[in-house]
């Protein structure tokens, strides 16, 4: 019966429930796509490591994050490489260089990632296949995320890095994440070349894949034991953790999303109280009559909420399709894995349940106001 | 004695105001509602515009304290904060180029050097500006030190309003910058923007310290600060000094070096779109909220149009007070969600220390797109005002 109604009155008036339908739709999805970026903002900082192949992370105990990861010695992966877990322990190389062929005579900088090209670290097998390119002198792979304001990408294509000229042996897709504007894979001797001040002997990161079925946070804390103090290793769980908490707190990243994110949902409240206070106090004289007739103010508060809801679910799934457009149009752009998961649609269904509630909270009063005694006056 | 005004001329130019004026205070509840709708619709277009502006005004801060009119620089740098430095000759070669008055180096660093935070010893990257301290290029907000102490060697000075993970606030007696200890002589304040967490200022006999030129003798220079003559052209100046250095080097005025930085953010960052859709979502929810509030309003008080169109008042006046009405209820909403934003702009940018300001463009853009939601929205519910008919009314 208190559906019957709340469908009643909002049918009655279809013009005005679609607005607030629409009203509800626009504010719900601004939720997601600033949860969106919320969430893919650390995961842009995630790139790298989401799509390479290891169980533990080694780094300097300056680590910041990905582009900061500060310097350790080789040696220590060399005796991680003794401990009986590990299967491999890759080093990896990171420096920035300018790209003196850019369009219009800019030199943008490059982010140079130092391999091993017999380390078969990527997931994407593409990758892999391609890094035997990487033992010519003088060779990288470029990412094709790269802007375009680096020039043309051809393969064969010889350009000018850091005062060499290093030639383009084919381009692959990973995506540049926040390491910078443009990204190459270069063989560990051709990175020291590019960067005299260089050493093989100090790596920025370590990834360490574990022999199959050895239990990843064991094998970290004997690691831990064997290369001292000097290092921290992280498993995948703890690396994601420490970025997510990076860009969401020591960035502004957090606060802008944040508060914009708390602003929509108020946005959304406003809507749906702003229908529901005028479709009240538009019935006044009708709910007044149910009361007179002897329905209690729990019938009549039911029946607000029950279409408080009905607006917002109506809202709610448009809502989520549209975001789902939306999330696929940055992940194109940008290469970061939005993906609309599961507690991420439950999260913001539960507010959009908030929204219904507080919204039909707030218009309780006008109908506290249904007077019988005021009826004929 | 107090001559009494003339209220003739208010008395007719308002005479038709009070009628919308009184339909909007006749239901206060409802005013308090619809304000509230518009107000915080408005306070969501404000956040999202506040937002981009301080995104890319954060990244223009620093160029616009460089005190100087025109500027070298190497021409394959595509932004501001990237080192691309170009030897000193050619500066040298600028300052002798009639009309210039001065002509002093910028050095400076942004990947290169790491500070170490004295409270906790660990170590993080920040922006470092060099220059001769007897002829300082950058103007220092809230400057709290003397700049001529920073001719002595490893001394500095730092960013009190930098992030506060490395420990500059209060400024410590000392630190250490790339192993090198450093003596702090005062602070400014700055703030960080959204690649740099914190800045520092140090001598140029500092900078060619920790940060050799590879080819030996004075570090090369990061911009070229320059000052034309009061009185000179700097149009011509400006080209005299293209055609006195090498083409390598770019020869640019202020207003270019910002447009140079601009052009590069909105290009790179996808700041403007995000930004703009939640501000395109305010303006879309605030016209439904505000069509809802006056359509309503039009129903409520059909009658009494009715009423006035019986007795004589002509379409075109009734729609007029339609029209104000809306106005006015913008006006309801949109001053009190300018100064809730006042208020949240000083919170999240002293939290988030971004440089989110109310200013009087952000107001006018704020108050032009309100109105123009609620106008909109009037014009679309004033249909029901049009077509009122007097003898449906009782």
């Amino acid at each position: 019966m208190r559906f019957a109604l709340a469908w009643r009155i909002l049918t009655y008036d279809k013009g005005r429930t679609a607005l607030a339908v629409v009203g509800v739709f626009m504010a719900i999805l601004l939720v997601f796509v600033q949860l969106g970026f919320f969430i893919a903002v650390p995961q842009g900082g995630m790139l790298l490591y989401d799509r390479t192949r290891f169980d533990l992370l080694i780094a300097s105990t300056g680590y910041e994050y990905q582009v900061q990861p500060g310097e350790f010695p080789l040696s220590q992966l060399d005796k991680a490489r003794t401990a009986p877990e590990v299967a491999l322990a890759a080093p990896l190389y990171f420096g920035s260089a300018k790209w003196r062929s850019g369009e219009d005579g800019k030199a943008p900088d490059v982010f140079v990632i130092g391999l091993d090209p017999q380390d078969r670290i990527f997931t994407s097998e593409d990758i892999n296949r391609q890094l035997a390119v990487l033992d010519r002198a003088d060779t990288a792979l470029v990412d094709r995320m790269t802007r375009p304001m680096f020039g043309p990408l051809t393969t064969d294509r010889v350009v000018e890095i850091a005062g060499d000229k290093v030639k383009i042996g084919g381009d692959y897709v990973l995506g540049t994440g926040f390491m910078g504007l443009g990204v190459i894979l270069v063989s560990a001797q051709n990175f020291v070349r590019l960067f005299p001040y260089r050493k093989l002997r100090q790596v920025n990161l370590g990834l360490i894949q574990l022999k199959p079925g050895v239990d990843p946070d064991r094998a970290a804390a004997s690691l831990r034991q064997l290369l001292g103090g000097d290092i921290q290793i992280f498993t995948r769980p703890e690396l994601e953790a420490h970025e997510t908490s990076y860009w969401t707190t020591r960035t502004s990243v957090g606060l802008l999303f944040g508060s914009g994110l708390i602003v929509s949902f108020i946005v959304g409240v406003m809507v749906v109280y702003q229908i529901l206070a005028t479709q009240v106090s538009r019935q006044l004289p009708q709910f007044a009559t149910l009361k007179a007739v002897g329905y209690g103010d729990r019938f009549l508060s039911g029946t607000v909420i029950t279409m408080a809801l009905l607006i917002v679910l109506a809202g709610f799934f448009p809502a989520l399709v549209a975001a789902l457009g939306i999330y696929e149009v940055i992940r194109e752009e940008t290469l970061l894995p939005v993906e609309m998961s599961g507690p991420r649609i439950a999260v913001v269904f539960a507010a959009t349940l908030a929204m219904a509630a507080a919204s039909a909270l707030l218009s309780m009063s006008s109908l506290r106001r249904a007077d019988p005694a005021d009826l004929f006056s | 004695m107090i001559t009494s005004p003339n209220l003739g001329f208010w008395q007719r130019s308002v005479g038709f105001v009070p009628l919308a004026w009184r339909s909007l205070l006749a239901n206060k509840p409802r005013l308090l509602r619809s304000s509230g709708g518009i107000g915080f619709a408005v306070l969501l277009m404000l956040m999202q515009l506040g937002f981009e502006r301080a995104f890319f005004n954060a990244s223009l801060e620093v160029i616009r304290l460089l005190d100087g009119d025109i500027f070298l620089q190497r021409a394959s740098k595509y932004r501001f904060a990237t080192r691309d430095p170009f030897p000193g000759r050619d500066l040298e070669a600028a300052r002798v180029v009639p009309g210039v008055a001065s002509a002093w180096p910028l050095y400076a660093s942004w990947h290169e050097i790491f500070w170490r935070n004295p409270a906790d010893g660990k170590d993080f990257l920040v922006r470092v500006f060099a220059f001769d301290p007897d002829h300082p290029v950058l103007s220092l907000p809230q400057l709290d030190a003397n700049l001529k102490d920073l001719s002595d060697l490893d001394t500095a000075i730092v960013d009190r309003r930098a992030r506060r993970f490395l420990g500059m606030d209060p400024p410590p007696p000392a630190a250490e910058l790339n192993g090198n200890k450093i003596k702090i002589i005062g602070s400014f304040a700055l703030g960080p923007d959204f690649e740099n967490d914190g800045t520092m200022v140090i001598g140029d006999r500092t900078f060619a310290k920790l940060l050799p030129n590879p080819r030996g003798g004075a570090p090369d220079v990061e911009l070229g600060v320059i000052k034309s003559n009061p009185g000179s052209d700097p149009v011509t100046v400006q080209r005299a000094i293209t055609a006195a250095v090498p083409t390598e080097i770019a020869v640019l005025t202020k207003g270019q070096l910002l447009e140079l930085e601009r052009r590069f953010q909105a290009e790179v960052s996808s700041a403007g779109p995000i930004f703009a859709m939640g501000t395109l979502v305010g303006f879309v929810v605030g016209m439904l909220i505000s069509y809802q509030v006056i359509y309503t309003d039009l129903a409520d008080q059909q009658p009494q149009y009715a009423t006035m169109k019986a007795i004589g008042y002509r379409t075109r006046y009734l729609v007029q007070v339609v029209l104000e009405q809306a106005a006015l209820s913008a006006l309801a909403g949109w001053v009190p969600a300018c100064l809730v934003s006042i208020l949240l702009f000083r919170v999240v940018g002293q939290l988030a220390l971004i440089p989110l300001q109310m200013t009087a463009e952000l107001a006018l853009v704020s108050l032009v797109l309100t109105l123009s939601m609620c106008l909109i929205s009037a014009v679309l519910a004033v249909r029901r005002v049009i077509t009122a008919d007097p003898a449906e009314v009782f």
